[in-house]
């Protein structure tokens, strides 16, 4: 379904280029998970809005090579065909909840305008669906929280609600950049049995961003392993974790805490 | 919120008070009073001076003559114009319309101009940013009464068709009227526009790279749609506070302008009251204002909230 060759991300910082990813392929099939690791400075974020071809405010970055989306070449399209792309068949979960609600709307608004937007839905009818999806993602009396605004919720609702967005136009991939990075640790298990569910639900694939292996296992089929803008390993996460073959990888593995070595030490 | 009104409001009367007294002292202490002013520089007997100053309850303590004024304005009576021998209130009033319909005019002008620019700044960047930023500088620098000048310059030269001069009153022909403080309201208009386009330029900017604008995008909405729900309402907080305090501000008459286009405002009114230590006008003049501006502040309050969820003044 999704399938990336050669892409390269460059950032334009006061005429001098710096290229952030280099030439990557990769591919992800209908209904897979497949997971993103790497430190900070990877490049997988960066590869993450490639495919929804969104650049920080403000900067200037350059995107090369291809991103084949059901045969069709992303960044080929003009922004009036992306702007149809966007939030329809590739949507995105970002890390930061506390941040990613409009703060002078309520949380029912942002829902109604994507799907009046997306699904040509009136104004009502949008209305009945956003409280089903709040419903769907776990938000208790979703008809009265729907007229309330983001700051009356926690950071793990909110991220609730930017869930309840995401899917709202039933997307073939859903795009999750370090999803609970900023949430509690007892609300990270919630938000990714969430995600989990909803995958199943909606028969959607799943581009899941972390640093984190931790929170990659018994989520995602494959993993892709990104160093320095480079992928460095990819396979069946099951193998990578018995078998890590890249330096990098292996370093990336001896970093997640265990409780036998917790013991052991002991 | 409405406790909120509510104790605002009952703040402003302390305010008041004070103001009051300030503007009460700071008369008395100019050199010279009505009598003086009034007499000239004909000569006038010692007699005739005091006659009038026990007539016009000169002659009291200042305290006394603080204590009646109050006593008479708690009723609404804010006293007689030494001058013209009206009430004050039935002098004000119609002066005050003609400086908030001017004002209005100007406002609605400097926001929609100021909001234009700033936004088209801050949104184009580039060349945009360079000539807007250029044209507030300018605007900035130079004072509206030179302004003012220059457009009358500009229309009595060329338009001389175009009545500069020519106050018509609202009553008498409205569409008129409107006309004939077009150009007034331009003159001021434009050195508050450059307040309103930075401060909008700056809130745009600052919410331009917050994560719920990329959210936005994300969702694949429509560019008019981010622009007007996700980037101008919340960047609108810090320019309705601009805004509102800068009308404020002129809510008081501006001497220059209603001087340049002789238009029977509420700073002509100061100007020539202040020339003739015309107590009582002055004194009602600078309590109408006062009480305008902490209105205005009120207002600019219960705005906030109007636009923003999170505050709340509980």
């Amino acid at each position: 379904m999704l399938e990336v060759r050669d892409l390269t991300a460059t950032f334009n910082r006061e005429g001098t280029p710096s290229q952030v990813v280099n030439r990557i392929a990769f591919d992800i099939a209908p209904g897979e998970a497949v997971g993103f690791v790497g430190e900070s400075g990877s490049g997988k974020s960066v590869t993450a809005r490639a495919v929804m071809r969104l650049a920080p405010e403000g900067s200037s970055i350059a995107w090369g090579g291809r991103i084949l989306f059901k045969g069709q070449d992303l960044l080929a399209l003009d922004e009036r065909q992306m702007r149809d792309v966007r939030g329809r068949r590739i949507a995105m979960v970002f890390q930061d909840p506390m941040a990613s609600l409009n703060p002078v709307m309520t949380v029912g608004q942002q829902i109604d305008d994507m799907l009046m937007r997306h699904m040509g839905l009136s104004q009502g009818a949008a209305r009945k669906r956003t409280i089903e999806l709040l419903a769907q993602v776990g938000i208790r009396d979703p008809e009265i929280r729907a007229d309330d605004y983001p700051h009356q919720f926690s950071g793990g609702m909110r991220q609730r609600v930017l869930i309840a967005i995401a899917v709202s136009c039933q997307p073939d991939l859903l795009i999750a950049d370090e999803p609970t990075t900023a949430l509690d640790v007892t609300v990270q298990a919630q938000i990714l049995r969430l995600l989990m569910r909803l995958r199943k639900e909606i028969g959607m694939a799943l581009m899941l961003i972390t640093h984190d292996f931790g929170v990659i296992a018994g989520m995602v089929e494959r993993v892709y392993v990104m160093h320095r803008g480079d992928i460095v390993e990819s396979g069946q996460v099951d193998a990578l974790f018995a078998d890590p073959k890249h330096d990098y990888t292996k370093a990336l593995l001896a970093a997640v805490p265990r409780i036998e070595t917790a013991r052991r030490s002991a | 919120m409405l406790r909120m009104i509510l104790v605002r409001l009952a703040l402003t009367v302390p305010i008041l008070l004070g103001v009051s007294i300030v503007a009460f002292g700071l008369m008395r202490a100019l050199p010279g009073d009505f009598v003086l002013a009034a007499a000239g520089t004909n000569t006038v007997s010692q007699e005739v001076i005091d006659t009038t100053r026990r007539q016009l309850g000169l002659d009291r303590p200042i305290w006394e003559q603080y204590g009646i004024w109050l006593q008479n304005a708690l009723s609404g009576d804010l006293g007689t114009s030494f001058a013209t021998k009206k009430p004050v209130v039935s002098e004000l009033l119609p002066r005050l319309a003609v400086t908030a319909e001017l004002t209005l005019m100007a406002g609605l002008t400097a926001l929609a101009f100021g909001a234009t620019t700033g936004l088209a700044s801050a949104r184009l960047r580039g060349r945009t940013d360079w000539a807007v930023r250029g044209l507030n500088s300018l605007l900035l620098a130079v004072p509206n009464f030179v302004i003012a000048t220059l457009i009358v310059l500009l229309f009595g030269l060329y338009f001389p068709t175009i009545g500069i001069f020519n106050y018509v009153p609202f009553a008498k022909d409205p569409l008129g009227n409107i006309v004939s403080l077009l150009l007034p309201a331009i003159s001021l208009a434009l050195t508050v526009s450059v307040t309103v386009s930075e401060n909008t330029r700056a809130a745009v900017l600052e919410v331009s790279s917050q994560d719920y604008v990329m959210v936005a995008r994300a969702k694949g909405l429509l560019a008019r749609t981010i622009l007007g729900n996700y980037l101008v309402r919340n960047a609108l907080t810090p320019v309705i506070t601009v805004t509102g305090l800068q009308l404020a501000a002129l809510l008081g008459g501006s001497i220059l302008i209603e001087t340049i286009f002789t238009i029977p405002g509420m700073g002509q009114y100061l100007f020539d009251s202040v020339t003739r230590r015309d107590y009582p006008v002055i004194q009602g003049i600078v309590l109408v204002s006062s009480t305008i501006v902490l209105l205005m502040n009120v207002l600019v309050d219960i705005a906030y909230a109007r636009v923003d969820a999170r505050v709340s003044y509980e």
